[in-house]
């Protein structure tokens, strides 16, 4: 297993896991979801194969009603 | 056909909406579709696993004619907006970005100094960028040269419902300015809204005062008549102020001569 740190919370994964696996644990469909990967940002094509290693920053964020 | 163009957009409607403070996002969407706003504002936040949200990009998304403009509001530098702002863009494919940097949650003043440097850089990679700033001429023209499509004054602080508490300066914005100015922060009432466009405002920004609202939808259309009946105003011409009286009949006194 490795950790990884999910919008600021720690998280654990089996080894191995790429970007599409994290959201699949969450259960978030990774509709209208940006990932950020150490402040690199991660697109929809590239999730399954960007694999996440332990300590990685990972923001996933949505839009939210703001001014 | 007057329209208010920023950077290669054409939008008709001059009430850009706010999309935060609703009850629901029910009530935010009718809102919305009651103001005919073309420009509307989002924000980015963390995805909360335990707390399903609705999700508002696509329902808004699929509201003709609207164009999504995030904002980078919790930015509190430069760099953090910047970054806020390239994952705006990936998540809503528009080229619009509010810069709005504000460190201090007491007053929400935003800091002009990040927000020129933020939006110097994301002018320069291609964003249509809208800062929101306090109403400083000088700053606004710096925005200008710089590449903004439009300065963003507040008209007072945000949700404060306190008016255009800066209507000499941001007349001074105005007057001086080549790009559209556009009132953001601190309306409360459709008739402060006329006033601004009145004044020769290019759009104003309204966000809480619609949100809660009693009748958020209904105050939404109210704002948009306002705006509307403000820039027609504007366009027909007001007459100047006089000091003494000059009056509207002839002031014979032929009543009193048979």
């Amino acid at each position: 297993m490795i950790t990884i740190e999910l919008n600021g919370q720690q998280q654990p994964l089996p080894e191995g896991s790429a970007v599409s696996d994290l959201l699949a644990t969450i259960g978030c469909d990774g509709k209208s979801v940006a990932v950020v990967v150490n402040e690199q940002i991660i697109r929809p094509d590239n999730r399954s194969a960007h694999l996440l290693h332990e300590g990685d920053k990972v923001e996933l964020l949505i839009f939210a009603g703001g001014g | 056909m007057d329209s208010l163009q920023l950077g290669s957009y054409t939008f008709s409607s001059r009430l850009i909406l706010g999309t935060g403070k609703f009850s629901n996002a029910t009530v935010m969407l009718e809102a919305v579709r009651a103001s005919g706003a073309q420009l509307v504002t989002i924000a980015l936040r963390r995805f909360n696993r335990e707390q399903a949200e609705d999700d508002l990009f696509g329902p808004l998304s699929a509201i003709e004619g609207i164009t999504l403009m995030p904002n980078t509001s919790g930015a509190s530098t430069a760099a953090e907006a910047v970054r806020a702002a390239h994952i705006a863009r990936e998540l809503s494919g528009s080229p619009f970005i509010k810069v709005e940097i504000h460190p201090n949650p007491q007053h929400l003043m935003p800091d002009p100094i990040e927000t020129f440097e933020a939006a110097r850089i994301l002018a320069k990679e291609g964003f249509l960028v809208m800062p929101y700033i306090t109403a400083d001429p000088v700053l606004a023209k710096r925005l200008e040269e710089v590449g903004c499509a439009s300065v963003m004054p507040l008209g007072s602080a945000i949700g404060s419902g306190q008016g255009v508490a800066t209507a000499a300066m941001i007349e001074i914005i105005i007057r001086e300015s080549g790009i559209p100015v556009i009132v953001d922060a601190g309306l409360r009432s459709p008739s402060e809204a006329a006033h601004a466009m009145e004044m020769g405002c290019g759009a104003v920004l309204v966000n809480s005062a619609v949100a809660v609202a009693g009748n958020p939808p209904e105050m939404a259309e109210a704002f948009a008549e306002a705006v509307s009946a403000g820039r027609k105003a504007f366009r027909a011409g007001l007459m100047q102020k006089s000091g003494s009286a000059i009056a509207t009949s002839p002031l014979t006194t032929f009543l009193g001569t048979y």
